[in-house]
């Protein structure tokens, strides 16, 4: 007599087997008992107690994460640096006599990102715990830096005066939001 | 397993902010249904603590990329699954079942004592994947077969021969 495969019990135990093997198992106590077998590992397997990691791992993330962002901040700290220079390069060229207002505009623009990009040094955000909501914005106005900067390092020998002067103006206006962000949101909460 | 897990969307925002204290709340809360999982699936605990570690730092990662669609334990499993099945594939060396259960060959010792979990041991990580996903995760075959890459038969085949084996050693280990 043709029993049922361990494919046709797992079909039986989905509700998709053929019609032979849902006829079959109705007639036959062997298979009927296979399939109880069946649905009993796998309760069983359901039952089996929670294995826990020997080793709290958390540290070893923490540190990989750490790393991570400290790259990423230098990296960012490479963009400012090449600013610095192309803004002192700027300098030397707004000398030359067109455009006068522009190029003084310009130079003041990049001048005061400057200065705030100082100021931002003294906050370290490093193991302290921000709300939720100036973490946020801490993380969207850097975000938003590193993405100017990097239209900046593209076009600042393509584009005209008028344009650079707009770009940097905007920069100094991040620069200014994170600077008000970092130095409010000296506030500690817990979990 | 079943996981009930809920975690406040404070945590989630903070973390999506980038708060490390957020991130840690949310390994504390997840770190223990993540090793089960692919602790069940992989054989050596020090791959699943390596995976547990991976997973983790893949949720930081992208944990902005999360929406709220769905259970987060749900997307974290999913990465999770993701890097253990990863993991046999890329030590497919030891893609094979660990030992013979036919009694009296070398090395088999199926005694009184065997139960599901040794028997589990036994199976190759592919079929512990797939017995894993399906019977205890939920997982479809359509599922599965998407996440290991693989044919919807496959995984159907690999569950009905991993269910006969470990139906035999429990047999062979009932007798003995």
């Amino acid at each position: 007599m043709m029993h049922c495969t361990m494919e046709d019990l797992g079909a039986l135990q989905a509700g998709e087997a053929s019609v032979w093997a849902r006829r079959h198992i109705t007639t036959c106590a062997q298979c009927q008992a296979e399939l109880e077998l069946l649905y009993q590992r796998v309760a069983q397997l359901k039952a089996l107690p929670s294995l826990r990691p020997p080793r709290d791992r958390w540290p070893a993330v923490r540190d990989s994460l750490r790393a991570e962002r400290s790259r990423r901040r230098r990296t960012w700290g490479t963009w400012t640096g090449s600013l610095a220079l192309a803004a002192t390069l700027a300098a030397v060229l707004l000398l030359r006599p067109t455009g006068q207002g522009l190029h003084a505009e310009l130079s003041k623009a990049k001048q005061q990102s400057a200065t705030l990009e100082d100021s931002l040094k003294q906050y370290d955000t490093n193991g302290r715990v921000m709300s939720g909501h100036a973490a946020a914005v801490v993380a969207d106005l850097e975000d938003r830096i590193s993405e100017l900067d990097g239209t900046l390092a593209q076009r600042e020998q393509q584009v005209q005066d008028a344009e650079l002067v707009k770009l940097w103006r905007e920069r100094v206006g991040l620069m200014r939001e994170l600077m008000t962000a970092r130095a409010t949101r000296a506030r500690y909460v817990g979990l | 397993m079943t996981v009930a897990l809920a975690v406040p969307d404070v945590i989630v925002a903070r973390a999506q902010a980038g708060d490390e204290a957020a991130f840690e709340a949310l390994y504390r809360a997840f770190e223990t249904p993540v090793y089960n999982l692919v602790r069940r699936i992989l054989r050596r605990p020090e791959d699943a603590e390596d995976v547990l570690q991976e997973t983790f730092l893949e949720v930081v990662r992208n944990i902005k990329q999360y929406r709220g669609e769905g259970h987060l334990w749900g997307w974290i499993r999913r990465i999770a699954t993701t890097k253990a099945l990863m993991r046999i594939r890329r030590e497919s060396v030891r893609e094979t079942e660990s030992m013979d259960e036919e009694p009296g060959k070398p090395g088999m010792h199926v005694g009184a004592n065997l139960d599901l979990e040794r028997a589990m041991e036994r199976l190759s990580e592919t079929s512990r994947a797939v017995v894993w996903l399906h019977d205890v995760e939920g997982y479809t075959h359509e599922e599965i077969a998407d996440q290991m890459g693989k044919s919807v038969s496959f995984s159907k085949s690999q569950l009905a021969r991993a269910h006969a084996r470990l139906r035999r050693m429990l047999d062979q280990g009932a007798q003995a």
